[in-house]
């Protein structure tokens, strides 16, 4: 039962927390007996005190010198007063600190609502920005951990890691120590972010009904649904959450980091060769200033660590400004690009990408009798540096020679004229006037003269060829499966389109070049035209793999990379860069699959003794390269507005009010024994 | 045969032995010593000649002078004499503190000096302050008394309640004898030692105060608060130790230590400071050699 005087004491602390900025809670509300306690114990002191401390007796030989010394000192008796009470000062401090301690003091008194919660941790590439010391992700912690500290007794806690997965560190715990230990294990990565998992992690392990399938009859709930508090340590550098609804969930968005974080990234970086000629290697690049001013920048590049140019770039706030470099000839090698920026974040500072030994593409052309154009078109002398051209007809298909070639892995690329294999080739493939196999792929009937409205120019195959005098006599739309790209777009629907297929990529034609059973015996007017060897060479570079030999492209952290090599070996050595080096084992599909792509860097490929080459991983992600926190974050329909303020977090005392109270301790000891005063 | 004591090892004897006790003043033994007195008396050793004058002893008449100048000469002898030595110790109660104890090493040192004196054929004689006023000690002559005077010694226990200028007052009465007279105490008394050594000064005997002081009251160890209790009179002084309380001490000590001194040196009397800390011996043979107590 609460007394009287208890109430008195509530009253009067909780008047003072809410007058005072600097709060000093109690938590711990004392019954009025302990109060009491608490209050008899200085007075007991200071009656132990003057009702004579015990003074040892010690014979000695004549007391008539200390007498005289005694005298002698009492000339100045105030401060002999004031300093034999010294210690009785001493000691009530000490039992006030201590009595303080015992109250469990606190700064900012404010208690987490709620008894569940769930931290969610972004630590993608952007958290490593330093515009918060240490780092952004460090702040996130020492903020998680304050509010880890300040659960009580029956509160549970959950912490999940996210950036583009997510990663469930501690599953619903109460213990403040483990989930201390776990929070301290949350690793700065360089991927980019998605809230998207991280949300249904939580939601699916915070609701556990709503992982459950209500229509079944036969499904049991297998817990009720708690409401729980849902913290976002991010700086909201992701894309919108669609579909999604918190339920139960109670968001808070705790903004880490400073709007006027400024950064300049490296936002792309790639190379390509000359038109004319393919020596010629030009090295493109741009760079966003994702900051309030305009910056100056000096860009350096490097060829295996020898810097080979560097320019000044000037780039305007919220700006972004293209690079182009002409290292002339570069057969193989690893190239970086450095910036100077001092910014928040530095690991888009940096960008590399990797020329690697040019390989001579494997084509197969299983054509027509009639058709002279794609072999003409296949016999330029770009196409006969480029690759190896076989050119079989039809009847090839059925031969045992075919099928060891293409379930081996022996072309890149196979170009089917109006036929089509038994089986899909392990390659990619080029379709002409017919669908692939496997029933991905439809088509609707033929139209005649379909009009062309567009071309993906953007995409390599169609990289400057120009269709705009080109006429097709009848052609078939094409509905490519999903992950399908349109490359021709007719106002009858797509007539070219490309689509992935286990690795590889089948691009369709969906009218025939040359067509002798037509009105007009041919199918276009394209072979007539000085885009149509473009376009050849088109394939024979982007499907026939002879570009992808030359740049193996950008690949984003943690993003698979399939890396394809002609060496016999079952097993591929790689190199990150960092760490120690991993083995990839040959793929299915006739490709090395290197998942562990965390950290930007070049990754360097070895089949035991040979060097195979090397791929670069970039961050390239103008999100995560924008440090600038979002104020509020997109969930479904829910909009949750963050706070960069402090989560009012209470922050235990008693640690340093008992270390206050040991050193007041030994302050009294040490006078006690030494007696040497100031 | 060596005799061996608690008070006196064979080889502090056995450098005891080479030394003499001397004396600044010249007094007259009742017997014959080993002393060489500037009294002229019987001897072997000729001093110088007088004249004759009626009554004198004829048998120092040298007649071989009356035979060639044909007056009366008679020859006069170096006296040799005995010397008298007390050693006076302080058995309060007081002495009885300190590693060895004040009392232990003031026996020590007595028996060192008395055992100097009895080689000498020196009287010597052994009392305490606390020795009632009509209670003579026994007075030893001779190496043969040797483990009388140490038994004595022995016997005399700490504790004795006498105030110092009483004590010596006694001993005054009781000794009318001039010669060495040796005072160890350690001097605390609370009536102060003035007056005790003044009783010592007005007997006109070569006087040698040797104040004993124990480690523990050079250098006090305490610490905390203490109720100090005085041994002797119950007295009790309330302390706090501190740094300031304990330099104050020190200076005051000195101060008492110098003040006797001095009190001393202004008398005619030979102060000095003994440790108990110091061995015997060196005190002896170091110390009161240069002190001239003994040679």
């Amino acid at each position: 039962m609460r007394s009287a005087l208890g109430n008195i004491f509530e009253t009067a602390g909780n008047y003072g927390a809410k007058a005072s900025g600097l709060l000093f809670e109690r938590t711990g509300m004392l019954m009025a007996w302990q109060w009491l306690l608490l209050g008899l114990v200085p007075i007991l002191i200071v009656l132990l005190y003057f009702l004579k401390l015990k003074r040892q007796p010690l014979e000695v030989p004549s007391t008539y010198l200390w007498h005289k010394s005694i005298e002698d000192l009492r000339v100045n008796s105030v401060w002999q007063r004031l300093r034999r009470s010294l210690l009785l000062y001493l000691q009530l401090l000490f039992i006030g600190l201590v009595a303080w301690t015992l109250l469990r003091p606190t700064i900012q008194g404010k208690r987490l609502i709620g008894n569940r919660f769930i931290f969610l941790v972004d630590n993608s590439a952007s958290m490593g920005a330093t515009d918060v010391e240490p780092t952004r992700l460090d702040e996130a912690k020492k903020r998680v951990g304050e509010l880890i500290d300040e659960m009580r007794t029956g509160d549970v806690a959950m912490l999940v890691s996210f950036s583009d997965g997510a990663k469930v560190e501690q599953s619903f715990s109460e213990e403040p120590r483990e989930l201390h230990r776990r929070l301290e294990a949350i690793q700065q990565t360089d991927r980019s972010t998605s809230l998207a998992e991280a949300l249904r992690v939580a939601s699916g392990l915070a609701n556990p009904g709503r992982s459950s399938n209500r229509e079944d009859a036969g499904d049991v709930q297998v817990a009720e649904a708690e409401p729980a508090r849902l913290y976002i340590f991010s700086d909201g550098k992701f894309p919108k959450v669609k579909d999604f609804s918190f339920g139960h969930l109670e968001p808070v968005y705790v903004i880490i980091g400073e709007q006027d974080a400024a950064n300049v990234a490296i936002a792309a970086f790639t190379t390509a060769r000359g038109e004319d000629n393919l020596d010629h290697l030009q090295a493109f690049a741009r760079l966003d200033n994702h900051g309030g001013e305009k910056v100056s920048v000096n860009a350096e590049l490097s060829l295996d660590g020898e810097l080979i140019d560097a320019k000044r770039i000037e780039i305007e706030p919220g700006d972004s400004t293209g690079v182009e470099y002409n290292p002339e000839s570069v057969e193989t090698g690893v190239l970086k690009l450095s910036i100077d920026a001092n910014d928040a974040l530095a690991i888009d500072n940096a960008a590399w990408t990797t020329i690697n030994a040019r390989r001579r593409g494997k084509v197969l052309l299983v054509k027509q009798d009639d058709d002279e154009y794609l072999e003409r078109a296949l016999g330029t002398d770009r196409v006969r540096e480029l690759a190896d051209v076989t050119i079989r007809t039809a009847d090839f298909l059925s031969k045992p020679d075919y099928r060891k070639q293409a379930d081996g892995g022996g072309y890149d690329v196979v170009i089917y004229d109006r036929c089509r294999p038994e089986q899909m080739p392990q390659a990619n493939t080029l379709f002409i006037g017919q669908l692939p196999l496997g029933g991905d792929w439809k088509a609707d009937a033929k139209v005649d003269v379909p009009q062309i409205i567009d071309v993906d120019h953007a995409h390599p195959l169609m990289h400057i060829v120009a269709m705009g005098d080109v006429l097709i006599v009848e052609g078939t739309p094409l509905f490519p499966p999903s992950g399908g790209t349109t490359l021709i777009d007719t106002q009858a629907g797509a007539m070219f389109a490309i689509a992935p297929r286990e690795g590889y990529e089948d691009a369709v034609l969906g009218f025939t070049i040359v067509d002798p059973a037509g009105k007009v015996g041919v199918g276009t007017n394209w072979p007539t035209k000085a885009s149509f060897p473009v376009f050849v060479l088109n394939v024979i570079e982007y499907l026939g793999g002879a570009r992808s030999s030359l740049d193996s492209g950008s690949v984003r952290p943690g993003q698979p990379v399939a890396w394809r090599s002609d060496t016999p070996a079952e097993r591929i050595q790689v190199k990150p860069p960092q760490g120690a080096p991993f083995d990839v084992a040959r793929g299915p599909l006739n490709t090395f699959n290197v998942t562990s792509t965390a950290d930007v860097g070049v990754y360097e490929v070895r089949a035991g003794e040979q060097g195979l080459g090397s791929f670069a991983v970039n961050l390239f992600d103008s999100n995560e390269s924008d440090v600038r926190p979002a104020l509020e974050l997109g969930v479904g329909d829910y909009k949750v507005v963050g706070s960069t303020h402090r989560e009012p977090a209470r922050r235990d005392l008693w640690k340093i009010v008992l270390l206050a109270a040991l050193a007041v301790l030994l302050v009294e000891w040490y006078i006690y024994n030494r007696r040497v005063y100031v | 045969m060596t005799p061996t004591s608690e008070l006196l090892s064979p080889e502090l004897l056995a450098q005891l032995e080479r030394l003499e006790l001397v004396s600044r003043k010249i007094f007259r033994g009742r017997m014959k010593g080993e002393r060489r007195s500037k009294r002229k008396g019987q001897s072997v050793e000729f001093a110088d000649f007088r004249n004759y004058v009626h009554g004198d002893d004829l048998r120092f008449i040298d007649w071989n002078s009356y035979a060639r100048l044909d007056k009366l000469f008679l020859k006069l002898f170096l006296e040799e004499e005995d010397l008298h030595f007390y050693a006076l110790i302080d058995a309060s109660a007081s002495m009885d503190f300190g590693d060895p104890t004040k009392l232990a090493y003031a026996k020590q040192l007595a028996a060192s000096l008395a055992f100097i004196g009895l080689v000498r054929s020196d009287r010597v004689k052994i009392e305490t302050v606390g020795q009632p006023a009509r209670q003579s000690g026994p007075m030893w002559r001779g190496r043969r008394s040797l483990w009388q005077m140490l038994d004595h010694l022995e016997h005399i226990a700490p504790g004795e309640p006498a105030p110092l200028a009483e004590g010596v007052k006694n001993f005054c009465l009781r000794n009318s004898g001039k010669g060495i007279v040796v005072l160890i105490s350690d001097l605390m008394d609370k009536h102060g030692y003035q007056d005790a050594l003044r009783y010592l000064m007005a007997r006109q005997m070569d006087v040698y105060v040797i104040q004993v002081l124990s480690q523990e009251e050079i250098e006090p160890d305490v610490k905390g608060d203490l109720r100090l209790i005085d041994c002797e009179d119950e007295d009790m002084a309330e302390i706090t130790v501190s740094a300031p309380l304990l330099k104050r001490y020190k200076q005051n000590l000195a101060a008492f230590v110098e003040g006797a001194r001095e009190f001393c040196n202004r008398r005619g009397m030979s102060y000095i400071l003994a440790k108990n800390q110091l061995p015997v011996d060196q005190l002896v043979s170091n110390y009161l050699r240069q002190r001239g107590l003994v040679r």
